[in-house]
């Protein structure tokens, strides 16, 4: 009997056997390596959603006093073009509405405002006070600056309500 | 006759601007953001309307690794870090296995679910009985 084949007495191998069990049923126990599960994935939006045009921005309106809800949603185009885009939308009658992008880090947007006094860029004049609505951004405008669509009555200088834009 | 005519071309013509403009939208139903601060959840979850019925796509995600995570729509406006919505017995509608722990992933909605019921995507560890994170969806 050589040295190494010595060791291997009877009792020794049924100790190993119930060894190797045990950790076997702690493994089949715990499954520890199921912890981590760091997958990264990439699939593709449905074709449907490739052909239209890009969500980039997006935000509920929120106003109180006027009654103003609904989302904005700004979207790019495929010819580059951004569309801003209302709906499930309904506010308040009023003279004068009109839609503006504002800019939100300005604490006096959240109110009423005269338009000296907060940056704002003028989309025209609202469409319709319920329903899906479109609106042309002018290609200069930078909406890390003018980050919150604001449907603003002038005759009043009145804030009926406001959707701040987060990243879609 | 002539008065006909015109009065269906008008009809053709604001038909047809309805349905362009609804294309228009990217056919989203519903968005939100997702919250989760005990397993670090984040990502957008929006439902797209397609011709081969709602799904449910997951963009700029990241959450915990963790065994078994699910992908759930809940009959709940919200879900808080860690709820236990097996043992809530929350209305719930299985959307499949989490497809990966960070990235764009698509699952689709089963036909007939009711999304003004099942308002917000939990991801939920299985094994462990834990929400990961939250979406709540609005239109």
């Amino acid at each position: 009997m050589t040295p190494e084949t010595k060791h291997l007495t009877p009792k020794r191998i049924v100790l190993y056997g119930i060894a190797l069990l045990v950790l076997v049923g702690l493994w089949y126990a715990f499954r520890p390596e199921k912890l981590f599960t760091t997958t990264h994935v990439n699939e593709a939006p449905p074709q449907q959603v490739q052909d239209a045009p890009t969500p980039i921005y997006t935000g509920r309106f929120v106003g109180e006093v006027h009654k103003t809800s609904g989302r904005a949603t700004v979207l790019k185009q495929t010819d580059g073009s951004r569309l801003l885009k209302l709906s499930d939308f309904s506010t308040s009658n009023g003279p004068q509405l009109h839609v503006l992008l504002v800019d939100g880090h300005d604490p006096n947007s959240t109110k009423d405002f005269s338009l000296t006094a907060v940056k704002n860029i003028d989309l025209g004049d609202l469409k319709g006070t319920q329903g899906d609505q479109s609106y042309q951004i002018p290609a200069t405008a930078d909406l890390k600056i003018y980050n919150t669509v604001t449907i603003y009555c002038e005759h009043f200088h009145a804030n009926f309500g406001s959707a701040s834009l987060e990243e879609f | 006759m002539r008065f006909k005519n015109s009065m269906a071309g008008i009809l053709l013509c604001g038909a047809m601007s309805a349905v362009s403009l609804m294309a228009q939208d990217g056919n989203i139903v519903a968005t939100g953001t997702f919250h989760g601060d005990a397993h670090h959840t984040t990502g957008r979850a929006t439902v797209y309307h397609t011709p081969k019925g709602e799904v449910l796509r997951i963009t700029h995600f990241k959450t915990s690794d963790g065994p078994n995570t699910h992908v759930l729509l809940i009959a709940a406006d919200d879900a808080k870090d860690d709820q236990n919505i097996f043992k809530e017995n929350l209305d719930r509608v299985e959307l499949g296995p989490l497809k990966g722990t960070e990235g764009d992933q698509n699952y689709s909605i089963p036909a007939g679910t009711d999304l003004s019921k099942y308002k917000t995507v939990a991801i939920y560890c299985e094994r462990f009985n834990v929400t990961f994170g939250a979406a709540p969806l609005q239109k």
